[in-house]
């Protein structure tokens, strides 16, 4: 038997590499166990990161295409080489990962490389990729295993035609068609960067609207400026088989109420229908953790499972599938563990959409106040309206408060436009706080900013923006 | 021509004054507003929105210029880009020419009045405004001074072909091959750095002993280091002391030698002083304090229905200022209580990378007496920065060593003009770095660089 921890955090992903290191910042011997080559899991290694790192540069090859004649900037011809694209990529990557080696090393935190499994609690089972096994004991078990992409009966993902997240970041040359399966956010950041580099995408989703979860109003003008693009949609449809071929993928299409198959070709097809946790490799079922039936393990207010000493975190848990809310997760349980009186309040964790514009959201949507039965007011402001905007030639898009209709206190935010995800912080600051709209209107906005958009959509929660 | 007699008179189009009769309008008060150029004042037609649309207008050639280089966005390929100045300054002007068309109509949605001319004060309720067809009077139980300011000039310096103000530069026909900027404050880095980017050799010289000397100096390093980068000749402790010959600027260097700077243009950018001349201030019985309109927390000069906005009362001379101070008064004016108590202004410098600062620094902080802590978080090890290709720069909290309570925050880095909000918001609410820490900021976004620093001063940042 070999050493003995406080706590083993088995998955270096965002919430597991994040609660490593708070735990040892509290003092506690910390091990975390990972089994790919590289710490920061499907986030830094093939999730958020390497996508927006593939979302900057695509952007940059279409603004130098199309964009910048407007202002005066002339390119003779501009040339992708994909090549080079995707060693940026992989370099940005690379960087990312070897960051958080350095702050393993430096919080002291032990990396057990292989896969991690519960053999009873208290114990952490971990086989190399020889398959070499090793248990440890620990104190206290932190399962932040986090999620898988989800599949679609009757596609097979092989990563090279037919894609998952995974392969779309790496394609080894552009498709001239593609389709994604599936309008959430995954499938429409990589359709948007393939089709910024030339591939002709066409987006199929079983509902009728694309990110479903999305404010209404903000989806169908998301939807729009997407189609401008030229990224097509069909909606109201499902998969039924993808079948590779040496000449491409065949399709088979039916709509969503049933009817007529039809067949669709492409040269790559990317599986973005969701994810799902990824729990099953734990050996949970023999020591009794309770999961539900899509695999999400249940968890009590402090991150605790049914059997003591064993927390989860993440997308291995309820909630949104989200990076900053598995880091907020983290911080939180290992803090709980020392002692501290953390809380996350998963209404305050924001979204955002990386295209062009970006989507940010935060708290509800005027669809779910309505279900709820909150009686609420709605401010509004587009780009169109903000200097700043303007100066950057970027006005679609505009940004939506909710407040309570009584109290003026700020449910939810949506904004479709530039730099969204950086506009939202205001608002998940304010919103922290219980802040009223009135509260955002009275805050000082440096002129000329984007920002000035969040304040005037503040002013017309009470009716009496200025600029428009 | 038929006298005007209303409730409110606002002399000014800039944004404080605009923004003053808009909200007076939307209040039910009969407003009238006069201003002899197209509505805007300074800000949107010859300051902060024309010189942003050509700062962003020269980011983007600089990009494409180091793609070509093959040092920026690998991957990407460009041949021989070019810029048309000419081009980029009929973009721009199309820009503004829309603005003033919108806030023209914002002010007839209002239901206020505007008339095109000089004002002059007859005397505290009366003006007399030099129209195209003739003199109009007017008659205001409530009258706004916004009259803004203009940029200093120098008197061995003077205005004209060769030198230019912030206004002419921005409508150049191409970039000078020299450009001599006086005055490395905000207004001329943000400006010489556009022209250096667009080809311009440009040099700065500064009286003092470094560029920006309003703001820290940690975090004017990387607004100097890509001045470097760029090729901007810096003459610091420098003073301008005139045009020699047809082509040259002559300047006494920090070693007191004269030395003189060959240059096509100079940009003259020292200052900008209150416009307290020429609309008859010398009718009235104003209180000043120095070159400014004094005034009090709700903006009442020292004559009862006069009230001064904006530029004209003192520093910052920020447009967000004005019209803050502009829609207040406004609200008084209509019968509501409101004085000016705002815990925070932000302060962006849209140089490259750009600069906000909000509320204390920590010089500020440890003049008034008062114990800080202070913490720093470095983009390089942000995730989004890393993927932006932009990773220069830090976010800077300074907080009370006692109870935490937040009093300023700075950065500097890409894009940083847009967390000003999240800045000014926090300061506003009276956060403390644990309310900052226990935010949840989205990742991967530049704003996370604003947890870490909450983070780092409480001791315990998780990224570096």
């Amino acid at each position: 038997m070999a050493d003995k921890f406080d706590l083993i955090v088995i998955g270096a992903g965002p919430g597991g590499y994040v609660a490593a290191i708070r735990a040892a910042q509290l003092g506690m011997k910390v091990a975390c166990v990972e089994k790919r080559d590289t710490l920061g899991g499907t986030c830094l290694n093939v999730g958020c990161i390497p996508s927006k790192a593939l979302l900057t540069a695509s952007e940059k090859y279409h603004e130098a295409k199309e964009e910048l004649d407007r202002f005066g900037v002339d390119v003779g011809s501009v040339k992708l080489d994909l090549k080079k694209m995707m060693g940026h990529k992989d370099d940005v990557v690379k960087s990312n990962v070897t960051g958080v080696a350095f702050l393993f090393k430096k919080n002291k935190i032990t990396w057990l490389k292989g896969l991690g499994t519960i053999p009873a609690p208290g114990k952490v089972q971990v086989e190399d990729a020889k398959g070499k096994k090793e248990t440890y004991e620990t104190d206290k078990i932190l399962i932040a295993t986090g999620s898988d992409v989800m599949n679609l009966p009757g596609v097979e993902i092989d990563e090279k035609q037919i894609v998952s997240s995974t392969g779309a970041l790496d394609l080894a040359k552009v498709p001239k068609t593609m389709v994604v399966i599936g309008g959430g956010y995954i499938g429409l950041e990589m359709g948007s960067v393939w089709s910024r580099l030339g591939t002709k995408v066409t987006v199929v989703e079983f509902l009728d609207k694309i990110v479903p979860t999305m404010d209404e109003e903000v989806g169908k003008q998301f939807h729009r400026i997407l189609g401008k693009q030229g990224i097509e949609f069909k909606l109201k449809t499902k998969v039924t088989a993808a079948k590779a071929q040496k000449s491409g993928v065949k399709l088979t299409l039916e709509p969503a109420a049933g009817g007529d198959a039809e067949e669709m070709k492409a040269d790559v097809v990317l599986v973005a229908i969701g994810r799902r946790p990824l729990t099953d490799n734990l050996g949970l079922d023999k020591i009794g953790v309770e999961t539900d039936k899509r695999g999400f393990i249940a968890v009590d207010e402090d991150f605790q499972t049914n059997v003591e000493g064993i927390y989860a975190i993440g997308d291995a848990i309820p909630g949104p599938m989200l990076a900053h809310k598995a880091e907020e997760d983290g911080m939180a349980a290992v803090e709980i563990m020392a002692g501290q009186s953390p809380h996350v309040d998963y209404n305050l964790v924001p979204g955002i959409v990386y295209t062009w514009p970006e989507v940010a959201s935060i708290g509800k949507t005027e669809q779910q106040l309505k279900a709820d039965g909150v009686a609420y007011k709605v401010g509004k402001f587009p780009f169109s309206a903000n200097g700043r905007a303007r100066a950057m030639n970027a006005t679609d898009g505009f940004v939506k408060i909710l407040a309570d209709k009584e109290t003026d206190k700020v449910l939810g935010c949506h904004i479709l436009g530039p730099n969204a995800g950086d506009l939202i912080h205001e608002v998940a600051t304010a919103a922290a706080f219980g802040a009223s709209a009135e509260d955002i209107a009275m805050t000082c906005h440096g002129h000329p900013t984007l920002n000035e958009a969040v304040k005037e959509a503040a002013l017309a929660v009470d009716g009496r923006p200025i600029h428009i | 021509m038929k006298d005007i007699s209303c409730k409110v008179l606002v002399i000014g189009g800039g944004p404080g004054g605009y923004v003053a009769a808009i909200r007076a309008g939307q209040l039910g008060l009969d407003t009238v507003i006069v201003d002899p150029k197209p509505m805007g004042g300074t800000c949107l037609n010859v300051g902060c929105i024309p010189s942003k649309a050509l700062i962003h207008a020269a980011n983007e050639y600089r990009h494409v210029s180091k793609m070509a280089r093959g040092e920026r966005t690998p991957g990407v390929r460009v041949e021989n880009p070019s810029f048309d100045l000419a081009a980029a300054v009929e973009w721009k002007d199309g820009i503004v020419a829309r603005l003033n068309g919108g806030v023209a109509g914002l002010l007839k949605k209002a239901k206020v009045k505007t008339v095109r001319g000089w004002a002059r004060f007859r005397d505290g309720k009366t003006v007399s405004v030099d129209t195209e067809t003739g003199t109009q009077v007017i008659r205001a139980e409530e009258i706004v001074i916004a009259t803004g300011s203009k940029p200093v000039e120098l008197p061995f310096l003077k205005f004209g072909e060769k030198v230019l103000s912030s206004t002419e530069v921005l409508s150049l026909a191409e970039p000078p091959k020299r450009l001599v900027v006086v005055g490395a404050g905000y207004i001329g880095l943000e400006l010489g750095t556009a022209y250096a980017k667009m080809g311009s050799h440009v040099e700065v010289v500064e009286a003092e002993n470094r560029i920006l000397p309003q703001y820290p100096a940690d975090l004017t390093r990387p607004v100097a280091a890509r001045l470097k980068d760029l090729g901007v000749v810096l003459h610091l402790g420098a003073k301008a002391k005139g045009l020699v010959g047809e082509d040259a600027l002559l300047i006494e260097t920090a070693g007191g030698r004269d030395e003189r700077l060959p240059c096509d243009k100079v940009l003259v950018t020292v200052g900008r002083a209150p416009l307290t001349e020429g609309w008859g201030l010398e009718e009235l019985a104003l209180d000043m304090d120095g070159r400014f309109i004094a005034v009090d927390d709700r903006c009442r000069t020292s004559m009862r229905g006069l009230y001064a906005i904006g530029d004209v009362t003192g520093e910052p001379m920020l447009a967000h200022r004005a019209m803050a101070q502009g829609e207040m008064v406004a609200e008084i004016i209509a019968g509501h209580r409101r004085a000016w108590d705002k815990a925070a202004i932000p302060a962006v410098c849209f140089t490259d990378p750009e600069i906000v600062t909000v509320g204390l620094s920590e010089a500020e902080a440890k003049h008034q007496g008062i114990e800080v802590k202070t913490g720093q978080f470095p983009f390089k090890a942000n995730g989004r920065a890393m993927t932006l290709e932009d990773e220069d720069g830090f976010v800077q909290v300074v907080a009370r060593a006692d109870n935490h309570q937040v009093l300023g925050i700075q950065a500097v880095g890409g894009g940083v003009a847009e967390l000003s909000a999240a800045f000014s918001l926090a300061l506003e609410m009276g956060a403390v770095l644990e309310d900052i820490a226990g935010t949840i900021h989205a990742h991967p976004t530049q704003s996370e660089g604003f947890q870490e620093a909450a983070l780092k001063t409480l001791g315990h940042a998780l990224h570096v």
